[in-house]
């Protein structure tokens, strides 16, 4: 008899399983910005001398503005990202405490004022103590912040906790701003592993799907290194896919061409033995399957790339391009259609220096706010944070000059 | 709703820190306790971890225990706290065998070997679901009539979206319960080795 009733109480968990599984929202087509595509379509219809008539006189081409994000006092800083605000102006999230993985460490923020061209005095968004008492769970150390605009307008961010371990032992939670950045929701937790939810990580900007969710390209770094892609709705995960396998990529940059495909660039972190260059996949349906590439013949010395898409096809990304250290970060350039990428400005580079005397410039983040800049933040020799400014004219008329079309010899480049 | 499912974790990390207190002491106590001092050292204890005690502590001894283990599944939940039940009928070894089997093809793949992640299907797909219904058929064809409420509870659970997860296998399965299903198959089967040696022995031929 008992075992009747428990089989109906079964029929009837079955019932409210199935009716649970048929309200989830069926995986949508990445959101494409059709104004973008128009004008990405439009700049492919021109015709190469209407493209030069289009060209700014390089006396009114304002040169790339360079700023330090506001000091905290605090001795080590890293892992410093952006988003766009409503009114214009930027708000960077990072790092800071007396070293990385420190208890002490805080995530902060600042604004930048594009008017003014200065950065407003830092706040905490997130320390140790508030992220431990808002998710109920022991939290030993905060890490890497990145921020998203949700389909609502409100700003998500999304940053890891460390409970036990090192890096290895991440978990990703997130808080919810109603009012651009000045207050927070209580953190949630993200739960994407079914191994005591342990090793996932965020570092790169999230892509939004057609139905007003978010993709949040993550990565573990603990027995496997791998990309992973997941579905987030508010402050949980809906469903992921892998990006990657094995223990060779991590850190993935989606770059969206249209509602269906994208390309992930990776972080390589190979063995000594295999090729030190930019690891890619792909996705023919909107993220749903991702398949390995061909490497990006660019040199990567497994540190972090950084990426943007501008409103006319444009890509850009940053990133070290040499096979050892992160004394050397430049700015390259490519157009959606080809994998042609090529140098348009070094951004810092001591090759010439002796190694003890080498800075570290290191993990990129790159955003645009009208679809023809590009700000730019990284860590600069872990002290400090620098923000680079590349304005829409100077863009355009860097394009403008790639006139080689022969792909960069990424290790040449680098001696 | 955070705040309620805050909460609710906690509440359950300090049953379950309680009853692996009194299951420990049952072990080094050669008494059996009756169900009433199991429940009251239950309350005791629960409250013990649920509360903040202060003492340089910024929260209750739960939150310590739940950031090292997380949230564990509702299968582990209601197979531990109903070994604290009265006459419960032992769990069959076949459950157990099942457990490790899935656990053992499971985890690889969930942890990256491949591009194949199990772990996703967790999430929405009807055949898994299937899967995990025709396994509590199977504890029911088994005449374990715990196993299917159990099974049953934890579908219910992940429908209301009880824990932080909105993934079924962290509902259905965890880390904890695969090792524990490992450590009694591996336990079982000394057993009975060592009852096949202790018959031999008794029963050898002249």
């Amino acid at each position: 008899m008992s075992r009747v009733i428990a089989l109906c109480f079964l029929l009837l968990a079955a019932v409210i399983g199935f009716l649970h599984i048929d309200s989830r929202p069926a995986w949508a087509p990445f959101a494409v910005n059709s104004a973008a595509l128009a004008a990405q379509e439009l700049e492919l219809e021109q015709s190469a001398p209407s493209k030069q008539a289009k060209v700014p006189s390089k006396s009114s081409i304002p040169n790339p503005i360079t700023t330090w994000l506001p000091e905290t006092g605090a001795p080590s800083v890293h892992a410093a990202s952006l988003i766009a605000l409503k009114d214009g102006a930027i708000r960077a999230f990072w790092f800071a405490g007396s070293r990385e993985g420190a208890a002490d460490v805080v995530i902060n923020s600042a604004v930048f004022d594009p008017k003014s061209s200065s950065w407003s005095a830092p706040t905490v968004v997130m320390d140790r103590v508030s992220a431990e008492k808002g998710l109920s769970r022991y939290i030993a150390k905060l890490g890497n912040p990145v921020p998203a605009r949700m389909s609502d307008g409100r700003l998500q961010l999304f940053f890891v906790t460390v409970s036990i371990g090192g890096w290895a032992g991440s978990s990703i939670s997130s808080v919810i701003s109603d009012d651009e950045g000045l207050t927070w929701s209580k953190p949630q937790r993200l739960i994407t592993s079914p191994l005591i939810n342990l090793s996932t990580l965020v570092k790169s900007p999230s892509i939004p799907f057609a139905d007003g969710r978010l993709g949040l390209p993550a990565y573990h770094e603990w027995i496997g290194r791998f990309g992973e892609f997941l579905r987030i709705d508010a402050g949980q995960v809906i469903d992921k896919r892998r990006m990657s396998s094995g223990r060779s990529a991590i850190q993935p940059l989606v770059f969206v061409s249209d509602a269906q495909d994208a390309t992930a660039y990776f972080r390589q972190t190979r063995s000594a033995s295999q090729p030190k260059q930019v690891p890619v996949s792909q996705t023919q349906n909107a993220g749903q399957a991702w398949r390995w590439a061909e490497d990006l013949p660019i040199a990567n010395p497994n540190s972090a790339v950084a990426g943007v898409q501008l409103s006319n096809g444009v890509r850009i990304l940053a990133l070290n391009n040499i096979d050892a250290g992160r004394y050397r970060l430049v700015l390259m350039m490519s157009d959606a259609q080809s994998t042609n990428w090529q140098i348009i400005d070094v951004l810092e580079d001591d090759s010439a220096l002796p190694d003890d005397q080498r800075h570290e410039f290191s993990y990129p983040y790159l955003i645009t706010v009208d679809g023809n800049d590009a700000h730019l933040v990284y860590t600069w020799d872990r002290k400090k944070i620098r923000h680079r400014y590349f304005s829409g004219p100077w863009i355009k008329h860097v394009q403008s000059q790639l006139t080689s079309a022969e792909p960069v010899a990424p290790v040449e480049e680098a001696k | 709703m955070n705040d309620f499912m805050q909460t609710i974790a906690l509440i359950e990390m300090s049953i379950t820190c309680a009853v692996v207190v009194i299951w420990l002491l049952q072990k080094i106590s050669s008494q059996v306790f009756p169900g009433i001092t199991k429940l009251i050292t239950v309350i005791l204890i629960g409250n013990l971890f649920f509360w903040p005690l202060g003492l340089g502590m910024e929260l209750p001894l739960a939150a310590y225990v739940r950031g090292a283990l997380g949230d564990l599944s509702i299968v582990t939940l209601l197979l531990l706290w109903g070994s604290l039940l009265p006459a419960t009928k032992p769990i069959p070894l076949a459950f157990k065998c099942a457990i490790a089997l899935i656990a053992l093809s499971f985890y690889p793949f969930a942890l990256g070997v491949g591009m194949l992640d199990p772990y996703a299907w967790g999430y929405g797909s009807i055949a898994f679901f299937i899967g995990v219904l025709f396994f509590a058929l199977l504890c029911g064809l088994f005449n374990w009539a715990k196993g299917v409420w159990i099974v049953a509870i934890a579908i219910i659970a992940w429908a209301a979206h009880w824990h932080e997860s909105a993934n079924l296998w962290d509902y259905v399965l965890d880390p904890f319960l695969a090792a524990w299903a490992l450590i009694a198959i591996f336990a079982a089967l000394y057993q009975r080795r060592k009852d096949k040696a202790r018959s031999g022995y008794l029963f050898r031929p002249g």
